[in-house]
């Protein structure tokens, strides 16, 4: 027994905290909080130490001596250190004072004298003997567990990727890890046949934290993490790799390089604890029994989740959003009540007898307070799965229409020269570009920046010269066609006007009709048509986007002058842009704001012409597998020989903007695993209610022959009885809901979204991880609630009356 | 090799706000197969405690205990799960069925717990219920059985792997006397039929008179009556 003395406590802990104060002082003036936090890192975490010395013993051999190493050190910009010393010393000084202080407050009764028992001599209880609070062996395992899997992650992935393509190489080295990570856990705890819970804190926090902490602190402070053990380039290589191996975050966008880590060490650690629980509870009672017989039958007896009604109540909820549900409920519960009250009633006057039985019936339908709580639990795990099935599903909806628009627009690849070095031998490259297998379509491009203006109206754009006869076998471009026609800008003589006949215009054209109205009325007010009509006619064609269209106010027929920068001609005053004037052939809807504000498209032989080029600036091509791009274009540039010709697919194009949609779908799910964690805490609560209610039984139990590990057996599956109710309950309403909202669709607001209803995607690999991470949480969540169950003592239990 | 049962130096004790309550001070004990032994003591004696440590739902301080030359205390708790199950049938003073389950499905759990089939299990447990005289109570919950029916079913349960060793603690002690006859007939007659070892702590005076071996607990020490 130890006692407390309160103000003993109290000073030395303020004295300890004031110590801490005038350390983070001292490292202030010295101007070293950075170096600090760094080292400090390192040596709270345990073995941070050995790195440590190991780094400065690096250091000081590189400069071979003790003093030049140090001198090195100040030159390195820890100039300020002396400013700061009698600050740090000082206040290590206070803060042991104060640990001082604190531990005299905290004493040791001693023992009340008795004498000695008549039990002296006996053979001691052999469990007693052999118990142990602590076991090494284990703490090894959990250790090596977490430490290995990390190394074999990391040191494998490098290795693998090299041989195989980068999700298939993380895939490998995160399966491998992740067993070597159970394996440690399941063999650490079946040796101490404990779920040890020291001993994996020990583990988890000194051999497998300090692996993040170290990546982290290589983009954070290189120079503060290695501690120059690498010299500039070695570190630069070392950071490349290291960022390869969070591989997750290169998916995740640059922003974030060790995020992709943090969450695969989480991953780890998760499945460690996994390991820990099934070793515990396959060994726990000194032999390994995974079979669920009668545990079954006592769990679903407990918490009896397969009830229909616990099931098609959490069902129809979920489906139609809790409120109605719950409201007809209500009303359901309330109509009936009056109903059977009364016949009870009428029975009474009748029968007694009969009318006590109908009423001891209805009695015995009412629920407990640990049915409630599990219909609760079920519900919670059900609502969390299926918005994250929903969510994550119109996310992917979103990425797959934009991926769809941008391949509309986009070509699926591109082939070009370095440093954009013109390519005048295109149809050469062409041809042997058409040799390869994969590639359906390939149309050559000149690709430049451009002004648009009309009188009054100026717009930036991309001005792109295109092949008209073969650009449509590699975009949509044709098909977005809204008004005109491609054709108009090879043959000028081919725009026809809408002005002839603009009564169709509205019709063909969705725009709010208030956005159009400018222009109908333009056309009678300011006839501009006589006085360039002759001209204009041969005028070149050029084919913009709707949303260029709107804000220039132009429309087919209409003439618009091109400036660019580039090609300058001299002018009185020096170089002046270069400009040129083209007629509006058509106007194109691509569905993508980008594209139709920013894309204006010509024939090659202009844009030759307009910039002076030779040749085109590359080929684009469509691949007939979007999904195989990359290993298609690197056929495409072994044909060409590489160097000059350069390849780019649409992912590379496009890297950020996907990468921002994959984090923000990571992101989005993170927030709504939330919601299952909350269920899991409903979890917990209601196993621990089930376990506080059935101390009695458990004893029984014992005393019946069931051992500790069939126990534990017991309330974890309760709790997984429950996740994995709520969470096939969650997927069969998440789907529901997806596919009704892929039939009926929610409409958007155009303008807003510049789509025209919520889209949908479910896919299949990430609605079934939804569901594994669901269940697994729940499986966590009843660890706790289920170890605690299997301590119950019989005794303890059978006295509980 | 030893007796049936062999008890050599136990002892337990209570702490208690810092103060020790030696319970039992060195118990030491044979007992043979197939013997019935009564044994009595005063309230507090620790006569339950004693019961406990046999069955090893409670944990002495030191001592060791043979069934049948094997030392019961060096055991794993599968081992000990399984002494419990297959060795000991227990019968409290409290019936202790489980609320969850039927009549039937009480007497057929140390079956069930054993992975035995449960058709099968099911139809023994019927069997032994009949035995008891409860045939029409095989659905009923014990929520819905007197408290001599449900001492009954846990008479049957006990007896439902045909343990070896049956510790009973006052199964009588919370029924009227002709019903707590009834269940001491019974406790005879398995005796005789099935040739099982029981050891019965009782206070009621007539019964362990009747018991062929009768002992007493005092001052922590088990000694003939
Ligand atoms: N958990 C416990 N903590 C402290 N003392 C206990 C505990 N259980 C039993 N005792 C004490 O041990 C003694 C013996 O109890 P018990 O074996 O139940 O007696 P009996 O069954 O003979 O009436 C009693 O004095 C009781 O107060
Ligand atoms: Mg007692």
């Amino acid at each position: 027994m130890t006692s407390w003395r309160a103000p003993l406590l109290t000073v030395g802990g303020l004295l300890a905290a004031a110590g801490l104060g005038f350390i983070g002082y001292g490292l202030y003036r010295a101007d070293t909080i950075a170096m600090a936090a760094g080292s400090t890192a390192n040596f709270t975490v345990g073995w941070g130490v050995l790195l440590q010395s190991w780094f400065s013993a690096q250091w000081v051999l590189r400069f071979h001596d003790f003093r030049s190493a140090m001198a090195a050190v100040e030159h390195e910009g820890v100039r300020g250190v002396a400013r700061g010393i009698p600050h740090v010393w000082g206040g290590l000084a206070v803060w042991f004072a104060g640990w001082a202080v604190i531990a005299a407050g905290i004493r040791r009764k001693p023992d009340e004298a008795e004498g000695p028992s008549a039990a002296v001599g006996a053979p001691l209880y052999p469990p007693l003997a052999r118990f142990q609070d602590f076991h090494w062996g284990t703490l090894g395992a959990y250790c090596g567990g977490i430490f290995a899997a990390q190394l074999v992650l990391v040191f494998g992935y490098l290795a693998s990727v090299k041989m195989l393509p980068q999700i298939g190489a993380f895939l490998l080295c995160l399966s491998a890890g992740g067993l070597i990570a159970f394996a440690g856990g399941f063999f650490g705890a079946a040796n101490s046949k404990r779920l040890s819970t020291p001993e994996a804190t020990i583990a988890v926090l000194y051999a497998g934290l300090p692996i993040p902490i170290f990546l982290t602190l290589l983009h954070q402070q290189p120079a503060m993490a290695l501690l120059s053990i690498f010299d500039e380039r070695e570190l630069l290589a070392v950071r490349s790799l290291f960022h390869e191996v969070m591989f997750l975050s290169s998916l995740l966008g640059d922003n974030m390089p060790a995020l992709g880590y943090w969450l695969v060490y989480g991953f780890l650690v998760l499945v460690l604890v996994l390991g820990i629980n099934l070793g515990f509870v396959a060994t726990s009672s000194g032999r390994v029994d995974l079979r669920l017989s009668y545990e079954l039958f006592v769990a679903s007896r407990h918490v009896s989740v397969f009830r229909p009604r616990l099931i098609g109540g959490v069902l129809i909820t979920l489906l139609f959003i809790v409120v109605p549900p719950l409201l007809l409920y209500a009303i359901a519960t309330a109509a009936n009540a009056a109903v059977e009250m009364t016949r009870i009633q009428k029975l009474g006057l009748k029968d007694p007898l009969k009318a006590a039985a109908a009423l001891n019936l209805l009695k015995a339908k009412r629920q407990g307070p640990t049915a409630m709580m599990t219909a609760l639990s079920v519900g919670g795990v059900g609502v969390g799965v299926m918005a994250l099935i929903i969510v994550l599903s119109v996310m992917s909806g979103f990425e797959l229409d934009l991926q769809q628009k941008i391949l509309g627009t986009n070509a699926h690849g591109v082939v070009m020269k370095y440093a954009g070095e013109a390519m005048p031998e295109y149809p050469e490259v062409m041809k042997k570009i058409g040799g390869v297998k994969g590639i359906v379509g390939q149309t050559p491009f000149i690709l430049n920046e451009v002004m648009v203006a009309t009188e009054g109206n100026i717009a930036g754009s991309m001005i792109k010269g295109i092949d008209p006869k073969t650009v449509g076998s590699v975009t949509d471009l044709p098909r977005y066609m809204q008004t005109g026609s491609l054709e108009g800008l090879t043959d000028p003589s081919k725009i026809v006007a809408p002005r002839l006949a603009p009564l169709n215009e509205p019709a063909l054209d969705d725009a709010p009709t208030e956005k159009k109205k400018p222009e109908l009325l333009r056309d009678p007010l300011i006839e501009e048509a006589p006085h360039d009509a002759p001209d204009s006619a041969k005028l070149p064609g050029l084919v913009l986007g709707k949303e260029m269209a709107n804000s220039l106010r132009v429309t087919v027929g209409d003439r618009v002058n091109v400036v660019s920068p580039l090609g300058s001609e001299l002018g009185p005053q020096g170089p002046m842009p270069k400009s040129r004037p083209f007629r509006v052939a058509g106007i194109f809807y691509s569905g993508m704001f980008e594209y139709d504000s920013k894309f204006v498209y010509i024939s090659i032989d202009e844009a030759q012409s307009f910039f002076g080029l030779k040749g085109v600036n590359g080929v684009e091509v469509k691949v007939d597998d979007i999904d195989d791009t990359r290993r298609i274009m690197k056929a495409v540039r072994d044909v060409l020989d590489g160097y000059p010709y350069r390849t780019k697919d649409w992912g590379e194009m496009n890297a950020n903007l996907f990468a921002a949609l994959r984090l923000e779908k990571l992101v989005m799910g993170i927030i709504l695993s939330i919601i299952i964690v909350v269920a899991a805490g409903l979890i917990v609560a209601t196993v621990i209610m089930l376990v506080l209610e059935k101390r009695k039984e458990i004893a029984v139990l014992k005393a019946l022959g069931v051992s500790d590990g069939g126990i534990v057996k017991i309330f974890l599956t309760e709790g997984l009885q429950i996740g994995i109710v709520g969470s096939v309950l969650g997927l069969i309403s998440g789907l529901v809901w997806c596919l009704f909202i892929e039939k009926y669709g929610i409409k958007l607001d155009p303008q807003v979204y510049y789509i025209p209803a919520l889209p949908v995607r479910i896919e299949p690999f990430q609605t079934a991880l939804s569901v594994v991470i669901a269940v697994l949480i729940s499986f966590l969540a009843s660890i706790y609630p289920a170890l605690k169950a299997s301590q119950v003592e019989p005794v303890e239990g059978l006295k509980a009356e | 090799m030893g007796a049936f049962l062999e008890l050599k130096e136990v002892h337990k004790a209570y702490f208690l706000h810092g103060k020790r309550i030696d319970v039992l001070r060195g118990v030491s004990l044979d007992i043979e197969k197939g013997e019935l032994v009564s044994l009595v003591g005063a309230s507090g004696s620790g006569k339950s405690t004693f019961l406990h440590v046999v069955g090893t739902l409670d944990a002495p301080a030191a001592g060791t205990m043979r069934y049948q030359g094997r030392s019961v205390f060096d055991m794993n708790d599968a081992e000990l799960a399984e002494y419990r199950n297959r060795t000991i049938g227990f019968v409290f003073q409290s019936h202790y069925l489980l609320p969850e389950f039927t009549a039937a499905e009480n007497v057929a759990m140390p079956a069930l717990i054993q992975r035995q089939d449960r058709v099968m299990s099911l139809r023994r447990a019927k069997e032994l219920l009949e035995r008891v005289g409860l045939g029409a109570r095989v659905e009923h919950r014990p929520g819905e059985l007197s408290g001599g029916e449900s001492q009954r079913v846990a008479l049957a349960r006990a007896l439902m792997l045909a343990p070896s060793l049956l510790l009973a603690d006052e199964p009588t002690g919370n029924l009227d006397p002709t019903t707590g006859e009834g269940i001491h007939q019974l406790l005879r007659e398995v005796n005789r039929d099935l040739g099982l070892t029981a050891v019965v702590v009782t206070h009621n005076e007539v019964l362990a008179q009747s018991m062929p071996r009768r002992l007493r607990l005092l001052d922590g020490r088990v000694q003939a009556a």
